[in-house]
């Protein structure tokens, strides 16, 4: 075995070769062939001929370490360690005898996209399969050496078993002879009542270098003679540079070089500042000035977008109702959102010998590699991409701008690593924030208090996802029910933020459900429960499951409790990306109108649990994410650019406004997993709004909530 | 470019750059500490948070010139080996997400023990109010800082700790 490539790799516990062979694996494991030495071995070939490296995840040297790749991006939703969990199970190995590695961006990892919640169903099953088919092949080679049948052996904790003669072989015993054997094509799985490592809680594998501040993020790369970069450009979304004061900025302290960029594909044009440091490169920003071309986009306003709307909104009005139907309606409105990772949009490059070398805190990497590939003109496969952690992602890095900013600046620099950080006023005006919307609702109920129609003109940015139609909940329960869409001009870019649509959708709609159940006069739990026993099964949607979580959610969180005027309980349900989840939460408002968050109760169907320590975070930490963006957040648009540009004019929840009370439950399933980065967020910011309404009667109809006087008396 | 000596996690580094430097960029760059982490440059969000003279100060508000010989702490020398009471209760109770912030989230609550070493919810509130954590990991966070406190005074968890 002869390494491909042997690269500077400061942000790895250990070298990794890839090699393209012929070795057969499973699904999308065909044609691949990696290899981790251990830790400063000296000799990685002579260690490599003892390996058993069956596909591209898993590697055992004969010394029984057992090394598996983590395929997807880690931002903090636990694919780093729930991954491998997974070939862990399946494998039969314990847990602790494993080491993970991050891959590297490798079409031999399968779909290495952390997005839509995706990447634990996405790759549950080929997971599942890589550690089964390694698994059959050590006892394929422990039956061999013994020359007993394959079918009387057993695995247990890294070791093959044969009880009826008391033998016994480590899989490091095993590797050597499980290396010449060729791979089966349906290696059996486990009995998912059999799982002894799915559905435990495993922390971190990252935790003790988090905890320790060892080097692990993007913006942690550190490369010998590295420089250090910004990228300026335009406030104005889609302006152009015009001219610099570049001999200005090249005089300031520590500055190596200032040039304009532009004409690049896919690369908004700008001016990138090189500098020794990244204080000195921030700096010089601020020396830095730019005659810009705006453009037309600096027409645009949020108090523009919000009149335009309410007239696309009125030409597509309800059809007309059933005679005697009583008519309720509500407008809801939720503002443009920042993603705001804590970690900066950041990325790291070298271009050396017609190769760009990447460290990129990505989503998706491989979007990173086709962009600098079509922007320098390069090979794909002349554009490596290291995968580092990632320090927040929620769907802002999937667009990977950063890439091609520090690969254009990179090639200029050719030799030189550069890493760009953005300032953070940067990332707040170039994001791509979660669009705006606006819902027009109409319904009639009829006498009994069921819904007979229901309507609902909605108005969005033009481009992106968060798009309306009337195939969820509670649409499909309503006979006739209709949404018109309708879209605001582009110009403002709009993206993927966590939980996209459902984010703002679900708080809307969710909501109004509760204003019908009291313009009804009727419990809104019964009211709801009565909605989904009229649900259709559009795309797939169990109106069982979601009943089973509403009903354990309200009974966890103690519904129905008379409270004094002030306090309220609310709930809300949603099936996103797969899962069915239900949020019960109770608030105090006092009479000042001081809204705070006593209590969240969850309950979450997301079929089979990988990690219930990583998924019970995720459901906890989407719920306060939602609640956050519906409590303080808005990003509002003035001549084009974005008004907002830090942490202190975008308000997040904090330690004292979070819940010191939350329960999480999960419904115990052999299902298929959901993901559950997103899932538990849609639910929580309606749950909270109508939890308000039961405290004050005073209902929210434009977010954030903060910008609302919650006064009462 | 000026030359500073600085006492930082008990070794004194000497180091060249520009006086209005941040200790954060000090740290991070020139030292290549990279534990402390930039998120906001204005001292909003606490992930920057380091030890000065045993206090907790915003390195990115904290300019080279004013250091002077003060003991500066970060979280690479909170513990020599890495298992200060709250590192124990971190990974005990898998209180990371993303982790970008909890360096900061850390050492905030290791000024917060030394002075009170059996802080209550609202004593946690006040003293964590400062360090923004985007994943909202703040559930475990107050958690762990109780099970931090009660690791440090050699007490059993109440209930057997995690479940």
């Amino acid at each position: 075995m002869k390494p491909t490539r042997d690269s500077e790799r400061p942000m790895m516990d250990r070298r990794q070769f890839v090699k393209v062979s012929a070795l057969a694996g499973g699904g999308l494991l065909v044609g691949t062939y990696v290899r981790l030495g251990e830790l400063g071995a000296a000799e990685p070939s002579a260690a490599a001929a003892a390996d058993f490296t069956p596909n591209a995840f898993i590697s055992i040297s004969s010394s029984g370490a057992v090394s598996i790749i983590a395929p997807n991006s880690e931002m903090g939703q636990g694919v780093k360690t729930s991954l491998p969990m997974i070939v862990a199970e399946e494998l039969d190995v314990a847990w602790e005898q494993v080491t993970i590695t991050q891959g590297d961006l490798n079409p031999a990892f399968g779909r290495q996209m952390s997005v839509g919640s995706q990447s634990t169903p996405s790759n549950f099953l080929p997971l599942r399969r890589a550690g089964a088919t390694a698994r059959a092949m050590l006892i394929q080679a422990a039956a061999e050496t013994w020359s007993v049948s394959a079918s009387e052996c057993s695995t247990e904790g890294g070791v093959v078993l044969h009880r009826p003669s008391n033998r016994r072989a480590t899989y490091g015993e095993l590797a050597t002879k499980a290396a010449s054997l060729t791979p089966p094509a349906d290696a059996p799985l486990k009995d998912p009542k059999d799982f002894k490592l799915l559905g435990t809680r495993v922390p971190g594998v990252d935790n003790p270098k988090i905890v320790t501040g060892a080097p692990l993020f993007g913006i942690d790369v550190q490369l010998p003679g590295m420089l250090y970069a910004t990228y300026t450009k335009c406030p104005v979304f889609g302006g152009k540079v015009v001219s610099a004061n570049l001999d200005a900025v090249k005089a300031q302290p520590g500055v190596r070089d200032a040039f304009v960029l532009d004409g690049i594909d896919g690369l908004p044009s700008g001016v990138a500042i090189v500098a020794d440091s990244t204080w000195n490169a921030f700096s010089a920003t601020k020396a830095l000035q730019v005659k810009w071309d705006e453009g037309a986009v600096v027409s645009q306003n949020s108090v523009e977008m919000a009149r335009h709307a309410e007239q696309l909104a009125m030409a597509t009005p309800a059809p007309a109702l059933p005679n005697g139907a009583k008519v309720v309606k509500a407008v809801y409105h939720y503002p443009f959102l920042a993603h705001a990772t804590l970690e900066p949009q950041n990325c790291t490059a070298v271009f050396k010998n017609g190769v760009m070398e990447m460290w990129a805190p990505s989503q998706i990497p491989a979007v990173g590699q086709g962009l600098v590939s079509r922007g320098i003109g390069l090979e794909p496969k002349n554009v490596v991409v290291h995968i580092t952690r990632l320090g927040g992602g929620f769907g802002r890095r999937g667009s990977n701008e950063f890439s091609i900013e520090v690969a254009a600046i990179a090639k200029k620099l050719e030799g030189t690593p550069v890493k760009l950080v953005w300032p953070r006023e940067y990332d707040f005006a170039h994001d791509n924030y979660r669009s705006n919307g606006w819902h027009h609702f109409t319904a009639g109920l009829d006498s009994a208090g069921r819904i007979v129609s229901l309507h609902d003109a909605f108005v969005k940015m033009q481009g992106g996802p968060g798009d309306m139609n009337a195939t969820g909940f509670p649409f499909i329960a309503v006979p006739g029910s209709s949404v018109n869409s309708s879209k605001l001009p582009g110009g403002i870019p709009t993206g993927y933020w966590r939980a996209p649509g459902d984010n703002g959708n679900v708080w809307a709609t969710q909501c109004f459900v509760d204003e019908l159940a009291q313009a009804a006069g009727r419990e809104p739990v019964a009211f709801t429960l009565d909605l989904l026993s009229d649900a259709s099964a559009q795309n797939g949607f169990d109106a069982r499951r979601m009943t089973q979580v509403l009903t354990l959610a309200t009974e966890k969180a103690g519904w129905g409790q008379q409270r004094p005027r002030g306090e309220g309980q609310g709930f809300a349900i949603t099936r996103s990306m797969g899962a069915y989840v239900a949020v019960v939460a109770d608030v105090v408002v006092s009479r000042d109108g001081d809204l705070a968050i006593k209590k969240i109760t969850a309950a979450v169907d997301a079929g089979t649990i990988i990690n219930l320590s990583a998924a019970e975070a995720q459901v906890q930490g989407a719920i306060l994410d939602g609640l956050s963006a519906a409590w303080f957040q808005k990003i509002t648009i003035e001549r084009g650019a974005a008004a907002q540009t830090n942490f202190r004019d975008y308000r997040m929840l904090r330690m004292n406004d979070s819940p010191r009370l939350m329960e999480v439950h999960f419904v115990k399933s052999v299902a298929p997993p959901t993901g559950l980065g997103e899932p538990a967020l849609p639910a929580a910011a309606p749950a909270v709004c109508n939890a308000v309404f039961a405290a004050t009667g005073k209902r929210i109809r434009t977010l954030p909530i903060v910008t609302e006087s919650l006064k009462w008396s | 470019m000026s030359k500073y000596t600085l006492n930082v996690n008990g070794r004194s580094h000497s180091v060249d750059v520009t006086s209005d430097t941040p200790m954060l960029w000090v740290l991070r760059d020139a030292l290549g500490l990279v534990g402390t982490k930039y998120g906001c440059g204005i001292g909003s969000c606490g992930a920057c948070t380091i030890h000065l003279d045993g206090k907790p100060a915003r390195a990115c508000q904290t300019p080279v010139s004013a250091v002077g010989g003060k003991s500066v702490v970060t979280i690479e020398g909170l513990d020599p080996a890495g298992e200060h009471a709250l590192q124990k209760a971190w990974c005990e109770l898998d209180v990371p997400q993303c982790g970008y912030c909890q360096a900061g989230q850390i050492m905030t609550a290791a000024a917060l023990l030394k002075s009170n070493p059996r802080p209550n919810d609202e004593e946690i509130d006040r003293a964590m109010r400062g360090n923004l954590c985007r994943c909202a990991s703040y559930f475990r966070i107050r958690t762990g800082i109780k099970r931090a406190a009660e690791i440090a005074s050699g007490r059993t968890p109440v209930g057997g700790g995690w479940k």
